[in-house]
């Protein structure tokens, strides 16, 4: 009895002693060999093209860093965790990365989760820089910056277009109504349009996104269709109306159709109507960075996967890792063993203050305004003229989109 | 004039697909006493067999193909998963068949990867019928389906197993006691079930030629609504719950102001039918613990 009840004394010391460790600001990082970015993602589910995309090209950003000698020879490494495109799922991930030493990450794939890390590493002070969590909410907690555009800045960019090349058509618009992602667009894409433009609107959820004759049927006297949702619906959409509407109408999409044209078992060249896109990464680009890293990602990975997510997600370590370098060379001190609050403290003040990430993928002269958001050129492009076949893709027209 | 044809003949056709999958849920439960949540995925089973099987032999010989899987698949289901636990409490059965769901699903993700497939079964083109536009397809699916439901009132109401299946579901003990083989009634009912979830996924891929993973989840959910709001157990009911859902739901998507809320306007209906009719529109009323 007496001993069970020393025992117990024990451990309750050693708990106690435990609980007070916890407490305090400790350094994860402290054991650190390599410098960890670390990302969570739809790796798996139906997501996972997205989050695999950003994985294998994040992944291939660092190891092109560490076989150019890292950072001053210290070496990077990056760990993804799966989420599955589950918000409930972020917390897990995220302590995992952090107590795993993560100093410095890419947030979150998509945007969903995003909301949920954008308030985990708030707390831990922990720098993110997100490829692809386009919600208009993702940064603004002083922590968090986007690559990506964010959606009402699409929304914004679209009606614009729209304003200025479609007065003579019947403008319609397809958009998923329970996605944070379409519905973003749309919401800031109806705010910008001019009164004098009428549209027609119909949505789809998650729950019936499999048939579409009903919406196809609402929109038939359409020209002109804004479709901000991922390539998946849109694609079963314009298979759906390809006898339906008119053969010179032109859908319009923004990021989320890149890759339509790649996607397998889908012919876009049987579809008569025109596709058109607003991006940041043009998928079929013959010349300059983002020619190099379609060149790269296809040789490594196939063409699968190869999409704008991954583009971003390249450019988002290289401007950690110039950011780092940057730094450096300005006299700031970057262990091996920082702690994430310490370079999340020197990060976030370069990139709200005019830090420049020169040349990239999706972009060059890339800058941030000071609540996270993107500042960079969007392209317009068309991914399929009207008319069979030919699908060239081709820089229409430049738009600068700026963040608020 | 316009809006009415096309708001009726693709009401028709989604309400069509939804009283075949719905055909499924009743059945089963008519007869085995259990609500097989697997039997959405079957769906999605059955268009990815028809994926795999258009590579090698020509669309109609791989329909039927993906049929006799797909029957072979609700039957294994049925032996491996559920035989085991009759007699075991419903929680038991209805957590296995949940089960089931996800183990479907997640061999579909991991054999064919988590991206959707396209799959071109047969392009019918369209044609200007009424002065509107339509999809061909639209009106084989309502075709077929109309078909398939008539040919199965028949086979119920006049073969001698689609009487012992009327039996079995009226009153197992009985129906055993009378020489019907019960295990063998409810075999064939999963096959049944499962061969028209597999006719509900190639509708599916005419409408719509994509298959993923979680294909038959909603549809499913739906189809088990219909199946609920027409009274789970009856034939015609299941029939008249998924033309019904199949009208709200199009005529809501056509109506913008309340589009987004189609799905839960489709479960609210479930609900304040469960509140005024419990056994749905066509159920018996029947003392039940669950």
């Amino acid at each position: 009895m007496r001993n069970f009840k020393f025992l117990s004394l024990i451990l309750a010391v050693v708990l106690c002693a435990v609980a007070f460790v916890s407490c305090g600001e400790a350094n994860y990082a402290a054991e650190n060999t390599e410098y960890v970015i670390g990302v969570s993602g739809p790796l798996t589910g139906p997501a996972a093209v997205y989050g695999v995309a950003v994985q294998n090209s994040a992944q291939m950003a660092v190891d092109e860093i560490n076989a150019a000698g890292g950072l001053n020879g210290t070496m990077f490494k990056f760990v993804a965790t799966d989420d599955m495109h589950d918000p409930t799922k972020v917390a897990t991930n995220y302590a995992s990365m952090y107590e795993g030493g993560m100093q410095v990450s890419l947030g979150t794939v998509t945007t969903a989760p995003g909301l949920e890390y954008k308030n985990l590493s708030k707390d831990d002070n922990v720098f993110f820089l997100t490829p692809s969590a386009s919600g208009d909410d993702i940064p603004g907690g002083g922590n968090g910056f986007q690559m990506c555009f964010a959606d009402g800045n699409q929304g914004k960019v679209a009606a614009a277009f729209v304003n200025e090349n479609c007065k003579e058509e019947a403008v319609g618009v397809f958009y998923k109504s329970d996605d944070p992602y379409s519905k973003g667009i749309y919401d800031q894409f109806a705010a910008n349009l001019d009164e004098t433009i009428k549209t027609t609107v119909t949505t789809f959820t998650a729950a019936n996104e499999t048939d579409f004759s009903t919406q196809i049927d609402t929109l038939k006297n359409c020209t002109f269709i804004f479709m901000p949702t991922y390539y998946d619906p849109a694609s079963i959409f314009m298979t759906q109306a390809k006898d339906i509407l008119a053969a010179d109408a032109v859908y319009y999409g923004c990021d989320g159709f890149d890759g339509i044209d790649s996607k397998e078992g889908f012919d876009i060249n049987a579809i008569p109507q025109k596709v058109s896109m607003l991006s940041h990464f043009n998928s079929k680009a013959e010349e300059g960075m983002a020619a190099e890293f379609i060149a790269k990602y296809v040789e490594k990975y196939g063409k699968d996967t190869l999409n704008q997510f991954g583009a971003s997600a390249y450019d988002c370590v290289y401007a950690i890792y110039y950011a780092m370098e940057k730094a450096i060379a300005d006299g700031k001190e970057i262990p091996v063993t920082i702690s994430a609050s310490d370079l999340c403290d020197i990060l976030k003040d370069m990139f709200a203050n005019g830090y420049e990430l020169e040349e990239g993928v999706t972009g060059e002269n890339i800058k941030w305004e000071s609540n996270g958001y993107v500042n960079k050129a969007a392209i317009q492009y068309v991914i399929k003229d009207a008319g069979l076949p030919e699908a060239e893709a081709e820089v229409e027209a430049e738009a600068e989109v700026v963040a608020e | 004039m316009e809006l009415l044809v096309s708001t009726i003949v693709n009401g028709l056709s989604i309400g069509s697909i939804y009283a075949m999958i719905a055909l499924g849920y009743t059945m089963v439960y008519g007869i085995a006493k259990m609500l097989n949540f697997a039997h959405g995925d079957v769906i999605m089973v059955g268009a990815y067999a028809i994926y795999v099987f258009l590579a090698y032999v020509n669309p109609l010989f791989a329909i039927l193909l993906a049929v006799v899987f797909c029957l072979l698949l609700g039957v294994t289901i049925e032996k491996v998963a559920y035989r085991p636990l009759r007699g075991a409490s419903p929680l038991a059965v209805l957590i296995t068949a949940i089960g089931v769901s996800y183990l479907l699903q997640s061999l579909a993700q991991i054999v064919f990867g988590s991206a959707s497939k396209m799959v071109m079964v047969y392009d019918f083109g369209a044609i200007k019928l009424f002065g509107v536009t339509l999809q061909v397809s639209t009106l084989v699916t309502l075709a077929v389906a109309v078909v398939v439901m008539i040919a199965l009132t028949l086979f119920v109401k006049l073969t001698r197993t689609g009487r012992a299946m009327i039996a079995v579901s009226e009153d197992k003990g009985a129906a055993q006691l009378m020489g019907i083989n019960v295990n063998k009634i409810i075999t064939i009912t999963f096959a049944i079930g499962s061969s028209l979830a597999a006719l509900a996924g190639l509708f599916y891929l005419l409408k719509a030629p994509s298959v993923s993973s979680t294909l038959g989840a909603m549809p499913g959910i739906k189809a088990f609504t219909a199946a609920v709001i027409g009274g789970i157990g009856s034939i015609p009911g299941a029939m008249l719950g998924g033309l019904l859902l199949g009208f709200v739901e199009c005529i809501a998507t056509k109506i913008t102001v309340i589009a987004p809320y189609t799905d839960a306007i489709e479960f609210s209906i479930l609900i304040v039918i469960l509140l005024v009719r419990p056994t749905g529109f066509l159920g018996k009323k029947r003392r039940e613990k669950v």
